[in-house]
């Protein structure tokens, strides 16, 4: 298992897929925090949840891509047909799908912690410049960093599971991004009864949870983290039993 | 291209490395043992009751059609699919029990399965990483393939040839028994396809064993010392070269006798 995460690490490092992934992320970040940070009015950032919100765009964005990053490292073997020489040099294929989680899961969590910086020095320095006053204590910014870095990783193999599930690139990514960026927007959006009911419970909403994002509707972080834990717990799973099970072409 | 004559070192680990493994007990001393294996796909039998087995330091053509069941049958033996009955084993044993596989078989199934991003040294250092394998050893398998002046370069920029080397350059990590190559002639140039018959040839003539895959008789005609015909998933034939000879029989005589459709 440690040879098979060692090699894992060094896919990961030997394209310029992750490198890509972290520089794309880190652009949308920035773009992202300062259009919230500069575009929105100056009533709407005065309260805390608002701020948070604005800080929180990092989490959102390191949560996708490290799910993305995930999700490739099994379906990218797949495409270019290295799960061959994968599996025949490691045939235990349970300790690959393994390997691939715990690698994801930390750069994941590198993923996530760069993010959230980001987020929050900038989205912080655009209120100070604006004059607006940070209403946000240490308390709410380690929260936002350690909450956003415990996401990411999470996030990251639910990605490695649903690659295993999937198997085809595009339909997982799309499948992924499809999910986050607009599934679970409709599931806290304003239908009577979906946020409180479901929407909350969502994996992506989890995700937002764990960094003390909206208070109001979101769980509390210590009930976030075991739930979306388990969704991490059973995506591996799932992806473990289907490689397992399946021949590979 | 140059045919030099390769050798076949031991790891540098100062393991041995035809010590019997424990466990299981070795039903029989054959390398290679492939009995009554079938495999279905719903309705289509792309492997029907096949039965044969491989003596160590000989080199066998698996010969077929395009889509006899050879590769389907490649891929049973080395664990990447299941059979629907039957069994095939390799050292006694199924693939994935074997202790360290790619220290007793290595394996090239397609000649291109390589992230085209990925540079050729990396490719070996990640596959020398997952078998713990030593990183010296990937500078003797570049050299052995003679590919060491372009291993920093993406594999997107190799020729077909350079691929097919370097996928037997990642078999060839563990300093393997058997090797199992399927179809590796396919889009070589006579200069590549001549390298790989001395190499082949070199590897057996140390005692490995050789079991590859084609379609292209011409391919392997001069390489092999016995073939295995297989047509519509079941063995056809299966012979020696000189037993063959011996029979006032050609190679090609035989093969097209079996496996062509139709023919008188």
């Amino acid at each position: 298992m440690k040879a098979q995460f060692r090699a894992e690490l060094l896919k990961q490092r030997s394209t310029r897929t992750g490198l890509g992934l972290f520089a794309g992320m880190l652009g949308l970040v920035l773009l992202v925090v300062l259009l919230h940070g500069f575009g929105l009015a100056a009533e709407g950032l005065e309260g805390s949840s608002d701020q948070l919100m604005v800080l929180g765009r990092g989490e959102f964005l390191a949560v996708l891509f490290a799910a993305l990053l995930g999700a490739l490292s099994v379906t990218n073997e797949i495409r270019h047909g290295t799960i061959r020489p994968t599996f025949l040099v490691s045939p235990w294929r349970g300790r690959v799908v393994a390997a691939k989680v715990w690698a994801s899961a930390l750069i994941g969590a590198g993923f996530g912690l760069a993010a959230c910086a980001l987020a929050a020095g900038v989205g912080t320095a655009a209120l100070r410049l604006r004059g607006i006053d940070v209403e946000l204590d240490g308390g709410d910014y380690a929260l936002l960093l350690a909450g956003g870095t415990a996401a990411a990783a999470l996030w990251a193999a639910i990605g490695v599971g649903l690659g295993a599930i999937v198997r085809d690139q595009v339909p997982t990514l799309i499948g992924i991004c499809a999910w986050l960026l607009f599934v679970e927007g409709l599931l806290v959006g304003d239908v009577a009864g979906v946020a409180e009911n479901v929407g909350r419970f969502a994996p992506g909403a989890l995700g937002q949870a764990l960094s003390g994002q909206d208070p109001d509707t979101l769980l509390a972080p210590a009930l976030g983290a075991p739930l979306l834990a388990l969704y991490a717990t059973a995506a591996a799973a799932a992806g473990w039993i289907a490689t397992t099970r399946r021949g590979v072409a | 291209m140059t045919a030099t004559r390769p050798t076949f070192g031991p790891v540098n680990d100062g393991r041995v490395q035809d010590e019997p493994q424990s466990g299981r007990a070795v039903a029989d001393d054959s390398i290679v043992s492939v009995q009554g294996l079938s495999k279905r796909f719903g309705e289509l039998v792309a492997v029907d009751g096949l039965t044969f087995s491989l003596e160590p330091g000989s080199v066998t053509g698996f010969l077929g059609p395009n889509g006899a069941g050879k590769t389907t049958t490649l891929r049973l033996l080395l664990g990447l699919a299941e059979p629907t009955t039957g069994e095939a084993l390799v050292f006694g044993r199924h693939y994935r029990e074997l202790d360290e596989p790619t220290r007793r078989v290595g394996a090239v199934l397609e000649s291109n399965d390589f992230h085209p991003g990925r540079s050729g040294r990396d490719h070996l250092r990640i596959l020398a990483l997952a078998a713990e394998i030593p990183p010296s050893r990937i500078d003797e398998v570049l050299d052995l393939v003679e590919l060491e002046g372009v291993a920093a370069r993406r594999v997107k920029t190799y020729s077909l040839g350079m691929r097919q080397r370097l996928g037997l350059a990642g078999a060839l990590l563990g300093d393997p028994e058997l090797l199992v190559l399927d179809e590796p002639a396919n889009g070589l140039d006579p200069a590549g396809v001549h390298w790989l018959r001395i190499f082949l040839r070199g590897f057996a003539d140390s005692g490995g064993t050789v079991l590859i895959s084609s379609h292209v008789l011409a391919e392997v005609a001069q390489t092999v010392d016995g073939v295995l015909i297989i047509d519509r998933g079941r063995l056809v034939a299966s012979a020696r070269l000189d037993e063959l000879a011996g029979r006032g029989q050609t190679l090609e005589d035989a093969y097209l006798a079996l496996t062509v459709r139709g023919a008188s």
